[in-house]
């Protein structure tokens, strides 16, 4: 049980890509379905329907791959780290998405987002702080 | 109006519950597990082990269930109100690491916690 519970650069590494990968999901999920936006969505039958008709798009698989590589990832660092510790780290995204927003579509982050950000990156430098400390003390 | 806003709340908590079971239910099978993964062909041999885990799988439903209460949510709520009290899943599953599965969080890591769920409610308000 010692090496348990540490936070290393390559787990962090690895969190950090789960919040990549689940921006590519996201994005080839949303992707598939602009492909058949004319469908109309009224029930749950519609709803089935609607996924069916999504099969044959690549973005679907893609999407689809990435959500099993992050659960492979995943449980790989739960295997390491504390579920306390693993959760919070990877809270990156929140800061990643403004971000790329601000970069590539030319959208304004507010005072107040910006403050958001700062909140974050502290909260996250705090937890890994409190998992390595952990590891120095045994 | 007031009563709409209570429901919408308790069913984000409903979502942040759900996911926060589906967390424990999975990290708890891998707790039982106990194995050391250092290479990519030991960590998909640990998958494999670990999705023949009925445990895992009651998780998977759990996830399900979360997100179909979130996508519901979101066609009552304006996404920035959601997003705000979903971050309310940082402070559960913080909890519920402490309650359920013993970890130890000491006075930092809650403060880091803290900020987290503050920044994220900032964010998604600004």
């Amino acid at each position: 049980m010692p090496k348990k519970s540490r936070l290393t650069f390559k787990i962090l590494c690895f969190l950090i890509s789960i919040d990549l990968l689940e921006t590519v999901a996201q994005f080839c999920f949303k992707k598939s379905a602009l492909g058949y936006a004319q469908l109309e969505i009224k029930s749950f039958l519609d709803a089935i329907h609607f996924v069916q008709t999504m099969i044959p798009s690549a973005y679907l698989w893609l999407g689809l791959l990435s959500v099993i590589v992050i659960f492979i990832i995943w449980s790989t660092i739960l295997s390491k780290v504390d579920l306390s510790v693993a959760v919070p780290v990877c809270s990156f995204s929140y800061i990643t998405v403004p971000l790329v927003s601000a970069l590539f579509f030319h959208e304004k982050i507010s005072f107040l987002r910006w403050g958001g950000i700062g909140f974050i990156l502290i909260g996250v430098i705090l937890v890994s702080m409190s998992s390595v400390h952990k590891e120095e003390s045994r | 109006m007031i009563y709409g806003i209570f429901v919408i709340i308790g069913l984000i908590a409903l979502t942040d519950a759900c996911d926060t079971i589906s967390q424990l239910l999975l990290k708890h099978s891998i707790n039982t597990l106990d194995v050391h993964v250092d290479t990519i062909r030991k960590a998909l041999r640990f998958v494999l082990r670990l999705v023949r885990s009925p445990l895992v799988w009651c998780g998977f439903l759990f996830s399900t269930v979360s997100l179909g209460v979130w996508l519901f949510v979101l066609t009552k709520a304006p996404l920035n109100f959601a997003y705000s009290l979903d971050s309310m899943r940082y402070v559960m599953i913080a909890l519920a690491s402490v309650v359920v599965l013993k970890e130890k969080v000491g006075a930092v890591r809650w403060l880091g916690i803290l900020s987290v769920v503050i920044g994220i409610a900032m964010v998604a308000a600004g």
